[in-house]
């Protein structure tokens, strides 16, 4: 924690020191350019030393073109442009574009989107995050039967707890995608059942090395702690 | 709900700000009243709602311009089931830019993005710029959370955030953020966000990064080259890598989780007006075993005449996890000026770890689009998926588009 207090130390002493030299090449503002065909747009940049930008790549690359604190898209999209696929909407404008009920469907969403999520769902951890915050995986998943559900993909669920490669298979498993297991199970209730330190579980611990125990205490006023530590006890 | 409160609110301000400004106020936006169709997934009966979605901006409020309000949602009424109405307002916010040169200010409900995190809040946002090379941003409020039906909110979701960033450079760009969010059991994230791009003659090298504060690690860290010899090619490498992250009010975020890495290269290159293509590859790494997949993509656009256009692509994910191989095509052909057609098809073949055998997913889809006057338009879109859950399933949409 010390370290990050005095990276941004210096990072704020280097900011005070920016601001009091003179800056002759503000950046200019691309208001004007926004309904400028991106072939255009491209010739330009490429003029100016700027890579193209809206290419063939851009669903999956501009997370760091959205920079500035959101003032880069700003000057030539309005936020339904954005929101279109990472909240809903859509004014049917795009034949291309299909619909998951009432709002458009990313165009990252190909065909049957429902059976295929799960093979999607474990590439990159963080990708489903950006648009979807966990409750929204949760409002589907919950209403699946929580019995007898065949769970496609995941080899621990082809055992039970009592087989001997259960260890080694969920554990695997669940390291390398946690958040699936968030989805069906929330509460976490089965995987309290053996790493809980209370009850006869065994208590396993399911820790990283190095882990900042009093970091979550104190965010979440030890509600965390205390659903498999008794009082006094961490 | 909520949501259609706040749609009533969106149409209530149309209505007041163009009898009250009507003798400054210009105000724009698109009215799009949609009939669709579609099958719900837990219940499998086929769904058909009427609904208006409603986009809007209202500038030259004021005098020198200054202020101006933006506003987007959507009400749907179910005619088949009666399931009732549903709302979501996705923004409505007013914005006053250029106070004393300096500061922008917006209220209301909008769309939040830093390197650090994003949210939809309704709260505000305040811009400081034009006070040297760096600029700066803070924003707050209700966390908006939207579920399937409604809102998911919690009583207690608030997000908070702080940016800086470059404006003064030309061929630098360069973000620090930090994002904070909180839910009814106490502070749910925070982390600090760093973006930076450095442009030179042909190349770009970017990177961006996220650090989770609670445990202490980089939960994201990017980055990469494009190398542009010529406007019409474009070659990039980079490299990925992220850890898992949950709310630290969840028990999700004590476990212990592996690295996920991944490495890509692809070139995208305009051949000519008529013709391009782009190509790439990934090594996707799970955790510190050999486990790991490979991704390969291909596509191409082509124009053979002004008035057509086709769109080609495919990509195949073989490795951890199952292996899936699809794509897709689709053509879209402009007879006259103001009529637009399209059509498609999406393939998808995929194999599960546990299953025994490949299964399909298909989706044909075929939609028109004809301008009647000049500020409105109708349209139909058609489309039949096929696959393990269903046989023919039918779901499309009906627009009359007005823009005023």
């Amino acid at each position: 924690m010390k370290r990050i207090v005095l990276i941004l130390a210096i990072l704020g002493l280097g900011l005070v020191c920016m601001q009091q030299r003179s800056y002759a090449d503000k950046k200019m503002s691309h208001a004007e350019y926004a309904k400028t065909a991106i072939k255009d747009c491209n010739d330009c940049h490429k003029g100016e030393g700027v890579a193209p930008n809206h290419d063939s790549d851009f669903v999956r690359g501009h997370r760091v073109l959205a920079s500035k604190a959101g003032n880069n898209c700003s000057q030539c999209h309005s936020q339904s442009w954005c929101l279109d696929c990472h909240q809903g909407g859509g004014n049917g404008e795009d034949l291309n574009q299909s619909n998951a009920r009432r709002d458009y469907e990313p165009k990252s969403h190909r065909s049957g989107w429902l059976q295929i999520h799960p093979i999607k769902a474990q590439d990159n951890q963080q990708s489903c995050y950006r648009c979807h915050d966990e409750k929204y995986c949760v409002a589907c998943h919950s209403k699946l039967p929580q019995a007898g559900l065949e769970s496609k993909g995941f080899v621990s669920h082809r055992s039970t707890t009592t087989d001997q490669s259960w260890a080694s298979d969920h554990g695997r498993e669940a390291r390398r995608n946690l958040q699936a297991c968030q989805t069906c199970h929330e509460d976490g209730s089965v995987c309290k059942n053996c790493h809980s330190a209370q009850g006869g579980g065994g208590g396993v611990n399911p820790h990283p090395s190095g882990f900042k125990a009093s970091n979550y205490n104190s965010r979440s006023n030890s509600k965390v702690c205390l659903q498999c530590h008794l009082p006094g006890t961490f | 709900m909520i949501c259609k409160r706040f749609f009533c609110l969106l149409v209530g301000v149309t209505v007041v700000l163009a009898s009250t400004f009507a003798w400054s106020a210009e105000i724009h936006g698109t009215s799009s009243t949609q009939y669709g169709w579609f099958t719900d997934v837990f219940s499998g009966n086929k769904q058909a709602e009427f609904g208006e979605y409603l986009n809007l901006s209202i500038t030259k409020i004021d005098t020198d311009g200054k202020l101006s309000i933006q506003g987007y949602g959507r009400v749907t009424e179910d005619v088949l089931n009666g399931n009732g109405d549903n709302g979501r307002l996705y923004y409505l916010y007013a914005d006053y830019s250029n106070l004393y040169d300096k500061v922008d200010l917006r209220f209301g409900r909008q769309y939040v993005n830093y390197e650090a995190g994003s949210a939809l809040i309704d709260g505000g946002k305040i811009d400081l710029k034009s006070v040297g090379p760096i600029a700066f941003s803070v924003m707050g409020g209700r966390n908006v959370i939207f579920g399937l039906d409604g809102e998911a909110s919690e009583m207690r979701s608030f997000a908070f955030g702080a940016g800086a960033y470059l404006a003064g450079f030309k061929n630098t760009d360069a973000e620090i953020s930090y994002f904070m969010k909180f839910d009814n059991d106490g502070l749910a994230r925070d982390q600090i966000g760093g973006t930076f791009k450095q442009y030179f003659n042909s190349f770009k090298f970017y990177a961006n990064t996220r650090f989770d504060l609670p445990s202490e690690t980089f939960t994201e860290l990017l980055t990469g080259i494009k190398y542009f010899p010529t406007s019409d090619l474009v070659l990039t490498t980079e490299w990925y890598q992220s850890y898992p992250v949950f709310d630290s009010t969840s028990i999700y975020s004590i476990f212990a989780v592996d690295r996920y890495q991944e490495a890509l290269i692809k070139a995208d290159y305009t051949i000519n007006d008529m013709l391009s293509v782009n190509a790439g590859y990934t090594r996707e790494f799970f955790g510190e075993g050999n486990d790991g997949s490979d991704v390969i993509g291909v596509g191409c656009r082509i124009r053979p005449m002004p008035n057509l256009l086709v769109n080609l692509n495919f990509d195949r994910n073989n490795g951890y996890g199952g292996n899936l191989s699809g794509g897709g095509a689709d053509v879209t052909y402009t007879p006259i000026k103001p009529l637009e057609v399209a059509a498609g098809i999406e393939y998808d073949v995929y194999v599960f770890d546990r299953t025994t055998g490949d299964e399909t997913a298909r989706r044909y889809w075929l939609g028109g689009k004809y301008k009647l006057t000049k500020n409105t338009s109708a349209s139909v879109r058609v489309e039949d998926d096929d696959n393990a859950q269903y046989k023919n399933d039918w779901k499309g949409r009906v627009v009359f588009n007005y823009d005023f």
